[in-house]
């Protein structure tokens, strides 16, 4: 337990470093990160603690830029995602019959997909920015909340307190807005996490091949897909914007597992 | 005189033998191509990796030397009516197709008709057709052919190097799924051999080739799509030549480099019928707030030369008296206060997928920002952005386009500059000028081209002082072919390799 | 059992017409088509019309998918806006390739994580245990392509010990070690819970070996679970090979998707999502077979 919580904690600071790093950029960062200087292609320095990229860009200026497009990216997917993912699981679980059949149809066709290559299908006919980068990851990853909040309902909606509600005459969607959501609320929050996880690495992989966020907006994915090219003249190009994904990635894990754990009454230690 | 000829027999004999000696008669040049062939018919394909396999297989009427000029090729002379209007091309006798049978006129006005029929997924149909008329081809005899043009029209012959298809292989088929266009049959110096998908197109050598046995006995085209990666292919032999990003283009060990123009520019248009670029003097502002030499430095690493006109300085057109707004910002600014403007701001689009159109984006955006100008930047999907230029509506929807032009071997610019090319043309900035519309028509029907000359060298300089567009750069090709390779020609925009049959791999 | 099998059967034709039509409507929602291909400015914009109408995509979108259905049922995926060469026939070239890096792929992640997701469970809360789970979050938080790309410097770059494109070592290793985490987590969870049971605390009372009651009792159950696994990694290891053939330019038919969704190759795109999606959904309705086959207690409940 205390183990965990060590990580728990270590993910829970880097996640509030990172947060306040990506609200307070214009005056947390050295240079404007579209600034050009003088000086491309230099290694870590006293004044470009990352070093520049080929445009003579402060990196870590970007870096701390292109955190504010990943966290915000993986906050509006996420929560993009929770809304289909609670709608449509709260309708499939509550009223079940033919709703519930009809609409886990949908979703098992949903999840056959190759996830990632229908989001690449859907960025390359749109004209790929970080909006529709948003929405795209939320409406293709709202699959395993609907199931989640599905089965919450279908054990839920048989207890006291839901036949209690209805005797007194609650409407439906005030039982499921009021009464049974709330109570569903924490594997719901962890999902919520892992999501965001799996939205900064989709958001990655987009920026990557060119069909997430658009250069010069930087994104750590972006950003990845410019080093290619100087792999071997500036070998940190590449690896920096690597290493913040995966610092963002793991804190969400740990801080994911963490509340599964603390939030989850069977789970002993 | 008898020893005189003599002699010069045995020299000839002792070179050609030195010659041969130099030459390995098994040679196998290795090529790489930038992705995957699509179809390797002429009449159809769009890409560059298709045109590279074309350009061995398949010869047209004419083809063009080193120095860009047209030079007979299947057809040996040719000439011209006193009214410009029938041009008769005088063919080879001694043309054999890949597969033995022999080439005729027929097989000339078949690949032309086909082009022209309107079920063939062609895209150089337009070319063919003269102010909505179309060009008739008609077999005199069997080694004779006219072009019938509905107007006199200069640039023809460069429709007239269009690769010849063998009429006897696909009369009557469907030709946008036939066989053939993935096991082509042509009258150029190298035989298709096999296209493995993914991996490499094998072609060797045409013994009967009417321009000369080639020296090479194959060559390889491998397919290699990441450049960096050809490049270390190319530094471990792998393959034998391969374009070089700028930022890699210095000496490497038995690899001989090379530089030179390509015949395109790259510039950033503006929409003349937005009211933000009506007034010349914006327009000519933020031409003067470029700073070229750090774009090129930062993008092409100085291999790319400044562009102040829309026509490449290895044009034979090309005029250096032109309106040159080079880098001045305070002249810029003072420029802007003139014309009354204050806090511009504009969108620029680009299309998502070109690296360098990317950076230089963002210089400029930063450039823009000294003048006190704010442009934003929008990246749109190749297609999404055509169909904005390409819209026929006016005004059309957009501020400003970041994209390119090649320039094409002849300097007619028609479908660019004139007036009646908008909405529905490739004038999709409005372009408006009369002076510069009866100057692009007097350079189609001039005959002559030192006449061509004058008329495009005064043309210029009228577009120049508008500044419709910011003429940005020419890019430079570099590239690095290994030193075990003979026979190239002069570097230059028709390429390294113009006579590909004399190319060789020393011994 | 041949009812239960019949009936999934039958599941999948709504689901396969639902697969094919969301993609199909997606594909076409967008401003742009295939004449994308044609990057040359310098063509007119008369000539991309016709060709589009002779392409038939002028049509309504709905009128389109019916021909594209009725090609389909016969497998005739149409051509390659790209080569003119058959859907179908292109896609069977380069899907051996693909299948090679997977079942590679996966056979090592198997047998790398049963042992370790075993172990882990085993000496749960060790400090093996401990070192493991943070080892697994710290490769499930790897983008796939940036290592790709970091193995290629040291690799290829750096060493030359390996060439960057036409070999598996590389692209199996990236691909093993993203895959690793999730069932290793899994497979420690499955032990975990199979060692709670019961049964296996009357096997202890009994006085039988410790590695006995593991080995003999508890791993056989534990790996049932396996199967399901198997199922539902299909899609990330499909995904996986998308991204990971691309980099290393492994000819497979992930890499054929890329190259088709860049260049808006409607057949071809249309063709690797179904056959991508059949073949998830073939593979969970064997994973699930599998599942009931092996697992006693579901076997006998159907029966009921």
């Amino acid at each position: 337990m205390l183990r965990k919580n060590k990580l728990f904690i270590f993910g829970l600071i880097i996640l509030i470093s990172f947060s306040l790093l990506a609200v307070f950029a214009h005056m947390i960062a050295p240079y404007d990160p579209s600034e050009i200087m003088e000086n491309e292609i230099q290694g870590p320095s006293v004044s470009h603690w990352f070093g520049t990229d080929d445009l003579g860009r402060d990196i870590l200026s970007r870096i701390i830029y292109g955190g504010r497009v990943s966290l915000s990216v993986a906050v509006v997917a996420v929560a993009v995602a929770l809304t289909l993912g609670i709608l449509i699981g709260s309708i499939a679980g509550y009223f079940g019959g033919l709703f519930d059949e009809i609409i886990m149809r949908f979703t098992d066709i949903m999840l056959s997909f190759p996830t990632i290559f229908l989001i690449l299908a859907i960025q390359s006919v749109l004209s790929p920015n970080i909006y529709n980068v948003m929405i795209v990851i939320g409406a293709t990853s709202w699959m395993g909340i609907a199931r989640l909040v599905r089965g919450e309902f279908l054990s839920l909606k048989e207890r006291e307190f839901v036949e209690a509600a209805r005797a007194i005459g609650c409407s439906d969607l005030r039982i499921i807005f009021r009464h049974i959501l709330p109570n569903s609320w924490p594997p719901v929050i962890v999902a919520g996490t892992l999501g965001m996880a799996g939205a900064i690495l989709t958001e990655s992989a987009l920026s990557f091949l060119g069909l997430g966020v658009q250069p010069p907006m930087p994104s750590w994915g972006n950003m990845l897909m410019d080093s290619q090219a100087y792999l071997i003249d500036a070998p940190w190009m590449a690896v920096i914007p690597g290493l913040f994904i995966v610092l963002a990635v793991l804190s969400l894990y740990f801080v994911g597992e963490g509340l599964r754990q603390s939030l989850n009454p069977k789970e002993k230690q | 005189m008898k020893i005189l000829i003599k002699s010069f027999l045995i020299a000839s004999i002792i070179v050609s033998f030195a010659f041969a000696l130099d030459h390995d008669p098994n040679g196998r040049l290795i090529l790489s191509l930038g992705g995957e062939v699509s179809v390797m018919n002429p009449i159809l394909s769009t890409d560059t990796t298709s045109s590279a396999i074309e350009g061995v297989i398949y010869t047209g009427l004419v083809k063009l030397d080193k120095h860009l000029n047209f030079v007979p090729d299947l057809a040996k002379s040719w000439k011209v009516s006193k009214n410009g209007l029938v041009w008769t091309f005088k063919l080879r006798k001694d043309v054999k197709w890949h597969d033995g049978k022999s080439f005729t006129a027929n097989d000339v006005k078949f690949t032309f008709d086909t082009l022209m029929n309107p079920k063939v997924n062609s895209v150089r149909r337009g070319d063919y057709f003269i102010d909505g008329k179309p060009i008739k081809f008609k077999a005199i005899d069997k080694y004779t052919i006219q072009a019938i043009l509905p107007k006199p029209f200069s640039p023809f012959l460069v429709s007239a190097g269009m690769g010849i298809l063998p009429k006897h292989l696909l009369a009557g088929k469907e030709l946008d799924m036939a066989y053939f266009n993935n096991h082509p049959i042509g009258t150029g110096p190298f035989k298709f051999v096999e296209y493995k998908t993914g991996d490499h197109v094998l072609v060797s050598r045409n013994p009967e080739y009417y321009g000369g046995v080639p020296l090479l006995k194959e060559i390889l085209f491998k397919i290699i799509p990441d450049e960096n990666t050809a490049l270390i292919a190319l530094k471990t032999g792998e393959i034998d030549s391969t374009g070089i990003p700028a930022k890699d283009f210095h000496p490497i060990k038995s690899v001989n480099l090379f530089k030179y123009d390509a015949l395109l520019y790259t510039y950033l248009g503006f929409n003349l019928r937005s009211p933000k670029f009506t007034d010349v003097r914006v327009r000519q502002a933020l031409s003067y707030a470029v700073n070229r030499k750090q774009l090129i430095g930062l993008v092409f690493r100085g291999y790319a030369s400044p562009a102040y006109s829309p026509s490449a300085p290895v044009s034979w057109a090309y005029s250096g008296d032109v309106s040159k707004y080079e880098y001045d910002p305070e002249k810029a600014k003072q420029l802007l206060k003139e014309a009354g403007v204050r806090d511009l701001e504009f969108t620029l689009f680009v299309n998502q997928g070109n690296k360098e159109r990317e950076k230089g984006a963002a210089i400029i955006q930063q450039q823009f920002k000294k003048i006190g100008v704010k442009m934003n930047i929008r990246v749109l999907e190749w297609s999404s952005l055509l169909k904005v230029i390409n819209a026929r509506k006016d005004p059309k929807d957009y501020d400003a386009v970041l994209i390119g032009w090649s320039t094409g071997v002849d300097p007619d610019s028609y479908s660019i500059w004139h007036s009646s090319q908008y909405p529905g043309g490739l004038n999709f900035i409005a372009y408006n000028n009369p002076k510069v519309d009866k100057l692009l028509d007097r350079g189609r029907r001039e005959q002559t081209k030192t006449g061509r000359k004058k008329i495009y060298a005064q043309m210029y300089k009228e577009i120049t002082g508008d500044a419709p567009y910011i003429f940005l750069w020419y890019p430079n090709v570099l590239t690095g072919v290994r030193d075990r390779v003979g026979g190239l020609s002069e570097p230059g925009p028709a390429g390294l390799m113009v006579d590909i049959e004399k190319v060789y791999i020393k011994k | 059992m041949t009812k239960y099998i019949i009936k999934r059967l039958i599941q999948l034709i709504p689901l396969l017409i639902g697969i094919t039509l969301i993609t199909f409507f997606v594909m076409h929602l967008a401003p742009g088509d295939p004449t994308a291909l044609f990057t040359d400015p310098n063509i007119k914009p008369e000539e991309l019309t016709r060709i589009r109408a002779n392409w038939g995509l002028d049509k309504p979108v709905i009128v389109q998918y019916f021909v594209w259905l009725k090609n389909a049922a016969k497998l005739d995926f149409g051509y390659s806006y790209i080569s003119g060469k058959p859907v179908i026939q292109e896609i069977s070239e380069r899907l051996p390739n693909t299948l090679i890096l997977m079942s590679i792929s996966f056979a090592l992640i198997l047998l790398i994580s049963i042992p370790v997701g075993v172990m882990s469970a085993v000496r749960k809360g060790s400090a093996f245990d401990n070192i493991f789970t943070v080892i697994s979050f710290v490769f499930m938080s790897i983008p796939t392509f940036w290592l790709a790309l970091v193995f290629m410097l040291i690799f290829s770059l750096k060493l030359g010990w390996l060439p960057s494109f036409g070999n598996l070592v590389l692209p199996v290793t990236v691909m093993v070690i993203s895959g690793l985490a999730g069932i290793t987590r899994y497979q420690r969870a499955s032990m975990i819970e199979v060692l709670g049971q019961e049964y296996i605390k009357v096997a202890r009372a009994k006085g039988l070996p410790e590695r006995m009651v593991i080995y003999k009792h508890a791993l056989r159950n534990a790996l049932i679970p396996i199967v399901t696994m198997l199922g539902l990694s299909l899609p990330d290891l499909f995904g996986g090979a998308f991204i990971i053939e691309t980099i290393f330019a492994w000819p497979g038919m992930g890499r054929l998707g890329v190259a088709a969704v860049f260049s808006r190759n409607y057949p071809m795109i249309m063709g690797i999502t179904v056959l991508t999606s059949l073949m998830i959904v073939i593979g969970n309705l064997l994973a699930d077979i599998g599942y009931a086959i092996v697992d006693p207690r579901i076997r006998y409940a159907k029966k009921e």
